[in-house]
């Protein structure tokens, strides 16, 4: 007898074989269901799914060859073995029976060891074959569930690492990635001062693991980028992140610029990249920039240097980055496209718009159809007007007239913490919760940033902004300050921060004291505040942004009110 | 030559149970039907018709264990496949004969 009776189905013309045959088959254990000719044994597959047949090749109706055709055909990819029974003794048509669809043939006179046997061998074939489509339906059914889950994973990565303000007119940018994730990362985003900040990274190797730890990095530039965090804040912050959550071995090198428009400048950090080229409009010259840093994630804070390097860029120049996939792409040979290709590209230029495109189309050319090995990321970035930009986009989804409209804070700075301590990003960010002001952060920005230096250095350092009408003051009010911030010990800056509902709007009142003696506020006010020099700067900027500014009591306190209404905020 | 090989109708016999009188009723009426309609397809010229029952006679008889009766059915088949009825009259008779000599045996097992 069998573990697992199956049901065999016997079709056969001839009366006295299906007796044989089904005692044979019953005394085995199986279970058996009968035909008596091919449409029969058609049918009674259909009806039946019995697990083997044993089919009779000369039949009534319908000969064996042919039903064995329409069983297959219906079976599909299930398995159904089917034996042929065969008096025949020629080679050639027992050969034609397996050619019909037959797996097997049994001749007659029937042997009951021999159809034994042959049962039990396609019973272990079916079971075979049954496991197996099982594992391939489930390994099938995985697939699915996991590129399914990609494609989540990927919406989620992409909104999280989106591109920023890469789509600004003085940015070029080409990402490649090797997978479906790109283990190579690049963000832009303005900063409240209307500055940019642009970030471009390479995990260790590439594909989703790479990838990861790029939702971290993006979230913390583009969140503190938009708090007014500079920059050596933000890589602090990126470097332990990254330390924290990468694997031993795991890093990404970085390269962070911080481009000043208004001060045509460019303040670097970068860490683990090859040489970026900075490609100077004037002479055509190429100057090479080298990373002077470990990659980020390596170094503990406690180590970590967030030292930068400065350029000052003129109007069309370009700085070119890459992650090392451009350089270390290969031919089919195995050959790197190397240093020495990529600066013929520059030396050999005749038109500096057309140096992106070149080297796109060069390391093309190189690699040919070898395809990729890694991921590969170039990107240019030129020097423009800051009016070619625009003005900084803030996202006013969110509406304006919800979030707190209606509190007041008061926040004091003393001592080390007053020397050191940059608070303006965190005052921002309690004022950009009021959506309205959120939209409003470039300048508020600048207000506070006016508001605190006016009241720290020439307050409480008691400097004169007289000093600051020439180049040669500059330096002076520079070193003077360095003198008056050592000797400072107990002087103190304080905010006061009211914000109020009005109909359809809100209006900001902040007073910010200091510990100085304060100045002659009247006899300044006289003095036009026309601002060619220097020292004039702060005070049309402050009064260009706010509705009222007065100083009080001693000079030492100043007032500014700053109104906002929907209704102009929505155009 | 014995009508039954007798080793195999034994253990046929031992695998049919009580079933095994049932089989040589069946084979028996079976048999005696189609070679009534083989008889006649002879006559008509029906080569065709002969190759197919004297096929089926041949597979059942081989089953029962007649193996000489299956040997003359074989030969009868191998005739009408050829075209040629004519000398199956002959062999009729023969195969006839035999057959009883298989029934009689069969009958004597029971």
């Amino acid at each position: 007898m069998v573990d697992v009776p199956l049901n065999i189905l016997i079709a056969d013309d001839n009366k006295s074989d299906r007796l044989i045959l089904a005692a044979i088959v019953k005394k085995m254990g199986h279970r058996v269901c009968v035909a008596e000719d091919g449409v029969q044994a058609v049918a009674q597959y259909l009806s039946e799914k019995p697990d083997i047949i044993l089919l009779d090749v000369m039949m009534p109706n319908m000969n064996g060859q042919e039903a064995a055709l329409q069983i297959k055909s219906s079976a599909g990819e299930d398995m159904v073995p089917i034996i042929f029974l065969t008096s025949l003794q020629d080679a050639t048509d027992l050969a034609k029976c397996l050619d019909s669809g037959g797996d097997d043939f049994l001749t007659k006179p029937y042997n009951k060891i021999i159809l034994q046997a042959k049962i039990n061998a396609f019973s272990r074939m079916s079971k075979m074959h049954n496991t197996l489509q099982q594992q391939r339906d489930l390994i099938s059914e995985h697939n699915d569930h996991m590129v399914h889950e990609q494609e989540v994973a990927r919406a989620v990565y992409d909104n999280v690492t989106h591109s920023g303000c890469l789509n600004l007119p003085n940015i070029r940018y080409m990402l490649s990635p090797f997978s479906v994730f790109n283990g190579d990362v690049l963000l832009a985003a303005r900063k409240p001062s209307g500055s940019m900040h642009i970030l471009l990274g390479d995990f260790t190797g590439h594909g989703l693991p790479a990838a990861i730890g790029a939702m971290p990095l993006a979230e913390i530039f583009y969140g503190m980028t938009a708090k007014g965090f500079l920059m050596d804040a933000i890589l602090r912050e990126i470097n332990s992140k990254l330390k924290k959550i990468l694997p031993i071995g795991y890093f990404c090198c970085v390269c962070m610029v911080n481009l000043s428009f208004r001060k045509q400048q460019i303040e670097m950090w970068m860490g683990g990249l090859p040489d970026f080229y900075l490609l100077r409009h004037d002479s055509g010259q190429v100057e090479q920039i080298a990373s002077t840093h470990l990659p980020l994630g390596v170094l503990s804070s406690q180590s970590f240097d967030t030292q930068t390097q400065r350029f000052s860029l003129r109007r069309e120049d370009r700085l070119f980055m890459w992650s090392d996939g451009i350089i270390e792409s290969r031919n089919d040979e195995g050959e790197l496209f190397g240093e020495t290709r990529l600066m013929d590209i520059f030396q050999r230029n005749q038109d500096q718009q057309q140096v992106f495109d070149d080297i796109v189309h060069e390391v093309n050319k190189f690699t040919g159809d070898s395809g990729k090995d890694d991921d590969t990321t170039l990107l240019e970035v030129k020097m423009v007007p800051e009016a070619d930009v625009g003005e900084v986009d803030i996202d006013m989804s969110s509406g304006m007239i919800t979030g707190p409209t209606d509190w007041n804070m008061r926040y004091t700075l003393r001592g080390e913490t007053l020397k050191t301590f940059n608070a303006l990003p965190m005052m921002l960010g309690i004022l950009s919760d009021v959506p309205a002001l959120h939209g409003l952060s470039g300048q508020l920005y600048t207000l506070m940033s006016e508001l605190f230096s006016n009241a720290f250095e020439h307050g409480v350092l008691g400097l004169s902004s007289d000093l600051k009408k020439d180049a040669h003051g500059f330096a002076e009010y520079y070193a003077q300050r360095e003198q008056a911030l050592k000797a400072m010990a107990d002087g103190w800056v304080m905010f006061d921060i009211d914000h109020r509902p009005t109909s359809g709007g809100g209006l900001l009142t902040l007073i910010v004291t200091d510990s100085g003696d304060g100045f002659d506020f009247a006899a300044k006010q006289v003095k036009p505040l026309g601002g060619e020099g220097y020292s004039g700067r702060g005070i049309p900027l402050i009064t260009s942004i706010c509705d009222s500014l007065e100083y009080l009591g001693a000079g030492n306190i100043v007032k500014v009110t700053l109104s906002w209404q929907t209704k102009g905020l929505e155009e | 030559m014995a009508p039954l090989n007798m080793p195999q109708i034994s253990e046929l016999k031992d695998l049919m149970e009580d079933a095994f009188a049932d089989l040589i009723d069946t084979y028996l009426s079976d048999s005696e039907d189609k070679i009534t309609r083989l008889r006649a397809a002879i006559d008509s010229g029906d080569a065709p018709l002969c190759v197919e029952l004297a096929h089926a006679l041949k597979g059942a008889s081989a089953n029962i264990c007649a193996e000489a009766l299956a040997g003359l059915f074989k030969a009868l088949e191998d005739q009408a496949r050829s075209g040629n009825l004519s000398p199956m009259s002959g062999a009729f008779s023969e195969l006839s004969d035999e057959f009883q000599r298989v029934k009689e045996a069969l009958l004597g097992l029971l």
